[in-house]
């Protein structure tokens, strides 16, 4: 309003000045608040797709749902589904395969990530073609990356023909259909596949740490390990601090390797939480129980979501 | 973008110059660990292809072998499978759907939380990132359930939207700091000459951080290419599956045909490389950006 005043009366623009310089701060702060709407479609669409399906999961965590009650009243029964699944046997198991799983890939993930980071920081042809060709497999369909790991590790795999053929083992070792073994090689695989995503973002932290700062070590005769030790480490402690937490969950909301390689078997042996309440929900049916566990994992991430929201701001806040 | 611009020098510069002085070092760990690092991720490559190209007699015997002969039959009966043109349709629809979907309202979004500082933007990150950290187990079992009460179960609709809505806080985290980038005098410029908001928008913010659209759309079109969870849950039958969803079933099931998986392996992987070939040096600065903030 008051631009469209200054335009059809120009002549008035000097000595509406005091005025004008009053109420231009104001009308910029309204535009900037104005830019909100711009975040309405989203508001919207989430409130109806993501936290409405939220709110209904909740509910049905507090009812009796099977698929043949799926689409009328639910009948409340309060905690049941909760305690139903814990006295199941599953729940706690579940658990404990989700820390002992999150923990190997982060692990992994993180170490991994730095070690190819620092190996592929070089200006040659072949970091460049490694580095190329690991975000390429991050790229790919997890089915696809799941479904060639369960091939190399089968009876007649590449990975057994190797450790039988050097002799470190006289049989085949059952990696997918051991329980000793089972959750373990799914976790390093969900590894290889989160590593290049890791190592890229370690490169450029590497990347940015000034060249002469190496010069320097250099002069005072560093070598190479502690170059790395202290310098490289401690320049991308923010970033791992970040990436940390990212690795967290993506190894906590792993879905699609378990499912491929191992389905949650044998038995129980690679059941996360997600991954048990998907089985309770569509493979037993038992909706209500599956909702149960599944705001059990959503309650984890809200205080995920907090320790991330806390790291961001101690990242932006050194940067 | 004056993020961007300093990152994508610091990448092609900061090599540069202690990098030639680290060349003529003789490396005799970080050398042999590089091509160990090759093999780790060159080999499972190499055996979806190698074993896509093999009868299933010859992988029986011994998987791992490298003397076969080579056959495309592994193809040409993928190929003649009658759902495999519907399956490729489907994911190329749904893929193509969801990020167009996503980017409509995820370019907007970044853009208003990138540019206001108010406690509802402090708030509507952080309710963006939980939902991005929410297992996807947690929103199939209600969208299931809605789906089937709104009658978008076994429709392309309904995965579309259920995509969108796993992949907008994603998108929206990921652009806003390529908006946040653009310096604002350049908007306080354009309206100076009385550009309308949205029209400063559309012809100044949009061409300048078009990195970051194409960035996020190429990974929303990656991420819903692969995404199978949905697929196999709200089609009712497997006519309907993308390519992921039927790789998904034949990978779960028993008596795998392996040189027909990997051969389908193979045909799911194509358009993903032609996408990565055109825009990895994109994903190389964008992610980095977008990951740490």
């Amino acid at each position: 309003m008051s631009a469209d005043l200054t335009a059809a009366r120009p002549s008035r623009r000097l000595s509406a000045s005091p005025g004008h310089t009053r109420r231009f701060p104001r009308r910029r702060s309204l535009s900037r608040r104005g830019k909100l709407l711009f975040a309405l479609p989203a508001g919207v669409f989430l409130l109806i797709f993501s936290f409405f399906p939220l709110a209904q999961l909740g509910r049905m965590s507090v009812s009796d749902v099977s698929a043949r009650t799926l689409n009328s009243p639910w009948e409340f029964v309060g905690a049941d589904n909760f305690v139903g699944s814990a006295t199941q046997g599953s729940l706690v198991p579940a658990f404990g395969n989700t820390v002992v799983f999150v923990l190997i890939v982060t692990v992994i993930g993180l170490i991994g990530g730095l070690a190819a980071a620092i190996l592929l920081s070089t200006s040659t042809w072949l970091s460049a073609f490694v580095l190329g060709l690991m975000v390429f497999i991050w790229a790919l369909p997890p089915v696809v990356n799941g479904s060639v790991w369960k091939f190399l590790l089968g009876d007649a795999g590449l990975i057994n023909s190797i450790i039988t053929g050097i002799g470190l083992s006289p049989t085949a070792v059952p990696f997918l259909y051991d329980e000793r073994f089972a959750l373990l090689s799914v976790a390093i695989v969900n590894s290889w596949a989160v590593v290049p995503f890791n190592a890229l973002v370690f490169r450029a932290a590497i990347l940015g740490i000034p060249g002469e700062t190496f010069e320097a070590a250099r002069i005072d005769g560093a070598n190479r390990w502690q170059e790395i030790w202290h310098m490289i480490v401690p320049a991308v402690r923010p970033t791992t601090l970040v990436l940390a937490v990212l690795t967290i969950v993506y190894a906590f909301r792993s879905f699609d390797f378990i499912f491929v390689m191992t389905y949650g078997g044998p038995g129980v042996a690679t059941n996360t939480l997600p991954f048990l309440s998907y089985l309770q929900a569509f493979v037993r049916f038992d909706f209500g129980m599956g909702a149960a566990t599944a705001v059990i994992s959503v309650l984890l991430v809200l205080v995920l979501a907090v320790i991330y929201a806390r790291s961001v701001r101690s990242e932006e806040a050194h940067s | 973008m004056s993020i961007v611009i300093p990152r994508a020098d610091a990448t092609a510069s900061a090599p540069s110059s202690p990098q030639p002085r680290r060349k003529k070092r003789f490396e005799p760990v970080a050398g042999p660990l590089r091509v160990v690092l090759l093999l780790i991720y060159a080999v499972p490559i190499l055996f979806i292809v190698l074993t896509s190209l093999k009868q299933p007699g010859d992988v029986i015997s011994s998987q791992s072998s490298f003397l076969f002969t080579p056959t495309l039959d592994a193809y040409t009966n993928v190929l003649s499978t009658s759902g495999l043109f519907v399956a490729m349709q489907q994911s190329l629809v749904i893929a193509a759907g969801t990020t167009a979907l996503t980017l409509l309202v995820a370019i907007p979004a970044g853009y208003g939380l990138a540019r206001v500082d108010s406690r509802i933007t402090t708030i509507g990150l952080g309710l963006l990132i939980v939902l991005q950290m929410v297992p996807q187990t947690a929103n199939v079992i209600p969208l299931y359930q809605i789906f089937g009460a709104w009658g978008l179960l076994d429709q392309n609709a309904g995965v579309i939207i259920a995509d969108t809505a796993l992949l907008i806080p994603f998108a929206t985290l990921l652009l806003r700091p390529f908006f946040r980038a653009v310096p604002e005098a350049l908007e306080e410029a354009a309206s100076i000459d009385g550009a309308s908001i949205p029209r400063t928008f559309w012809s100044i913010m949009l061409p300048i951080a078009r990195n970051g659209v194409a960035t996020t759309g190429t990974l929303v079109f990656l991420l819903s290419w692969g995404e199978f969870l949905y697929a196999v849950n709200f089609f009712l039958s497997p006519g309907n599956y993308p390519l992921s969803a039927l790789l998904a079933q034949q990978v779960s099931a028993f008596g795998i045909n392996w040189p027909g998986l990997m051969a389908l392996g193979v045909i799911t992987s194509i358009p993903i490389l032609i996408l990565f070939t055109f825009t990895y040096r994109l994903l190389r600065e964008g992610l980095t950006l977008g990951a740490v903030k």
